[in-house]
């Protein structure tokens, strides 16, 4: 081997060494994208909050498995809160006190909006959460905020829609919770009913916790609705209305929101469930399709059947997630504008079956659902409709 | 062992501070209180607030339930009143914060005093279940006058200022928290050398002897809530001004139990007892979840699986101090004091 060889292979190898150096460095400088979260672990809210701690959890996972963010690994630093504001707001600031936090998950409405004020005044990162309240879907009131779905309002318009495509006309009832959550789409849903053609002839609002439901069973036997929309439960008093009602010959369908469609709280209706419908922005755990490789994987991850409030975790992830990776590829710094531009700037996005169709964010929200009915003998909720892009 | 502080008079008996020690001590407490937000971050001094906060109403309570023997189950719903009259008064006449809360304060002493009117008739349980039907009455006023209290919506309110300077951080909060707190529970605690306050043990001790000593205790038992009330009302200010955001679920039954729970828990009838009692129920949750965080690095799903433990763990110390000491956390404060007062001989 000639001098000019031997000089060449060492020079060769120096570079090589060097650029293996310099390639190691710069991923050492690749800072962590850190997620923070509030989650219900504990408290009345628990039955959701440990599903969505689970899907954000292998969200994450799948992300870093995957080379993270644009070679940026992506952290989850949840801590319970027992859904208690107080707990919420203690765990934020805990939180963002001991990490430099991007993305952070809220677990309920009344933390969301009193975060806000912080979250506009730091503008370090973009939030989401258990929350589909119809007053967060605005972008000017809550730039750093957005909703992992539709907002109630679009849920109840998503069944609406359905429901005027089904039977023109219909007479429509709706029946919610005096609480905060239960009133959100109230006079969303009475509008949307008028200009699709629909009949809303019954209004009934009923108790936080009430289980006497004899009195509003008997104005919806007066109003003979041909649908009546649950909104601002899980479970209760649903089975009620519905066995009451069935008693009474009313041959109305019934319809829940989100959080009263996870499969396994159907299936607890009993013999009432079978029949029951509502609205879902997501796939269910067991759906089979053939373009859902991300189902799989996390059927794979997961053998049980994971709840509608995991699917909601997962999904918030994967949009933080990409909300994230259009920043960094964009080249901007990872700050609450500059995330929410990445997050206003997907469109089309495939969530590889989380969802079944390309998802795009419309204002603070994604409004896009299915209508599913619980069919008894499979004991599944399984697809009334295609998806529904609400404009 | 402390000698040399023998009471000679009725002042000295009084006195709320009776040797150099403890005023030393206070000194020292002032000076810590001082210099605590320029050391603590967001989350301490959030903490801090928070515990502040609840000592204000938890020494409401105390002054009727643990002083006068009028069990409540309404404090949160009171404090209730005084957020949204210092949001109200915030958002549409800008007013300063401190007629802000001295207004909170007396808009829920009014609203007290008619919800004490049964307390002339009842007690005990009664008297409970008469708060709550108040408690309930008041969320649903929170809930459906729209036009004043936002609905079920709330209200968002700007922050406190001073001259100008917008109090937005916790640390920046804590500068109206603190002195407020300090300066409510010094009257609390001069309220019971005062006849009003002993006026109120001799009500809890037997209302009917006092009755006969001469205690009215229509003007009493009302006073008693109205004070409580107020500081309640102090309390939800407070809140308020730390919060920003009310909604007519901001002040849930629950609260009004854990203000129960504190005073129990710290010492009915015991100014120290309110103060004990309202930091071992904010801080002893927070506590315990600081050590699970120390779990997570070794056991990265430690916050899934041991929530729930630590919520058993909070159950099972609330039942140890009471099985411990019913007489609450003031009174294992006291038997502390007590023996280091006889050191070297035994209580």
């Amino acid at each position: 081997m000639s001098i000019f060889h031997k000089i060449a292979k060492r020079a060769t190898a120096v570079a090589l060494g060097a650029g293996l150096m310099v390639g190691a460095a710069h991923a050492a400088d690749k800072k962590d994208i850190v997620l923070g979260g509030s989650i219900p672990l504990t408290g009345v809210f628990a039955f959701a909050g440990v599903g969505i701690h689970a899907g954000i959890q292998d969200a994450v996972k799948i992300t870093n498995d995957n080379g993270g963010i644009e070679g940026h690994k992506l952290v989850y630093v949840p801590e319970d809160t027992a859904y208690k504001v107080d707990a919420s707001v203690a765990a934020f600031n805990k939180i963002t006190s001991q990490h430099d936090v991007n993305l952070y998950y809220g677990d309920s409405t009344a933390f969301s909006k009193t975060i806000a004020p912080e979250l506009d005044r730091s503008g370090k990162m973009l939030m989401a959460g258990a929350s589909f309240a119809s007053e967060l879907d605005d972008p000017k009131k809550y730039p750093n905020i957005f909703i992992p779905g539709p907002s109630y309002t679009d849920m109840v318009g998503i069944l609406l829609e359905y429901i005027a495509k089904e039977k023109p006309g219909a007479k429509v009832g709706f029946v919610h919770s005096d609480t905060e959550f239960g009133r959100d789409p109230v006079e969303g849903a009475k509008a949307s009913a008028k200009a699709l053609g629909l009949d809303m002839n019954l209004v009934i609002s009923t108790a936080p916790g009430g289980v006497d439901v004899s009195t509003e069973v008997l104005k919806m036997r007066r109003a003979r609705p041909d649908f009546v929309i649950f909104h601002g439960y899980v479970l209760a008093p649903i089975p009620e209305f519905i066995t009451q009602a069935r008693s009474m010959g009313l041959k109305t369908k019934f319809m829940g929101t989100f959080w009263s469609m996870d499969n396994s709280m159907v299936g607890k209706m009993g013999d009432v469930a079978d029949g029951f419908m509502g609205v879902m922005p997501y796939n269910y755990y067991y759906t089979t399709a053939d373009n859902a490789p991300m189902l799989d994987k996390i059927r794979s991850m997961r053998n049980t059947y994971q709840s509608n409030a995991y699917m909601q975790g997962f999904f918030s992830t994967m949009m933080m997630a990409e909300a994230a990776r259009n920043t960094v590829k964009a080249g901007k710094e990872l700050n609450g504008a500059n995330l929410k531009a990445g997050l206003q700037a997907i469109k089309d996005f495939d969530t590889g079956g989380v969802i079944g169709v390309p998802v795009s964010v419309k204002g603070n929200s994604v409004p896009v659902g299915r209508v599913y009915q619980y069919d008894a003998a499979k004991k599944q909720m399984v697809a009334a409709s295609d998806w529904i892009n609400l404009d | 062992m402390r000698i040399g502080t023998a009471k000679e008079n009725y002042l000295h008996d009084a006195a709320l501070f009776d040797t150099n020690v403890q005023r030393a001590w206070m000194v020292a407490l002032a000076a810590a209180l001082l210099v605590l937000p320029f050391i603590s971050g967001q989350y301490i001094g959030y903490l801090v607030c928070l515990v502040l906060i609840n000592i204000v109403s938890t020494t409401g309570l105390n002054i009727l339930t643990g002083f006068t023997g009028l069990v409540s189950l309404g404090q949160a719903a009171f404090m209730g009143v005084g957020a949204y009259t210092v949001a109200i008064l915030e958002i549409n006449a800008g007013t300063p914060f401190l007629l802000n809360l001295l207004i909170a304060g007396g808009a829920a002493s009014l609203v007290g005093v008619v919800v004490g009117l049964p307390s002339l008739r009842v007690k005990g349980l009664y008297l409970a279940i008469a708060t709550i039907a108040a408690s309930v009455i008041l969320h649903f006023v929170f809930a459906n006058w729209t036009s004043v209290t936002g609905g079920v919506s709330g209200l968002t309110m700007p922050p406190a200022s001073i001259f100008g300077f917008e109090l937005v951080q916790p640390n920046q909060v804590y500068w109206i928290i603190m002195p407020i707190t300090v300066v409510m529970l010094f009257g609390a605690a001069n309220l019971f050398r005062t006849r009003i306050g002993r006026a109120f043990i001799a009500i809890r001790d037997r209302d009917i002897s006092a009755e006969v000593l001469g205690i009215r205790l229509l003007r009493y038992k009302l006073l008693s809530f109205a004070i409580s009330s107020f500081y309640a009302g102090v309390a939800g200010g407070l809140w308020a001004y730390f919060f920003r955001v009310i909604t007519p679920e901001s002040f849930p039954l629950m609260m009004s139990i854990f203000f129960l729970a504190a005073i129990i828990v710290g010492g009915m009838g015991s100014i120290l007892g309110g103060i004990l009692g309202a930091v071992f129920m904010t801080m002893v949750p927070e506590i315990l979840k600081m050590m699970v965080g120390v779990l997570s690095p070794i056991w990265p799903d430690a916050v899934a699986v041991m929530s729930p433990v630590r919520i058993i763990v909070f159950g099972g110390l609330i039942i140890f101090f009471l099985i411990f000491e019913p007489d609450g956390l003031a009174e294992i404060w006291r038997n502390i004091r007590r023996f280091f007062h006889l050191w070297p001989f035994r209580t």
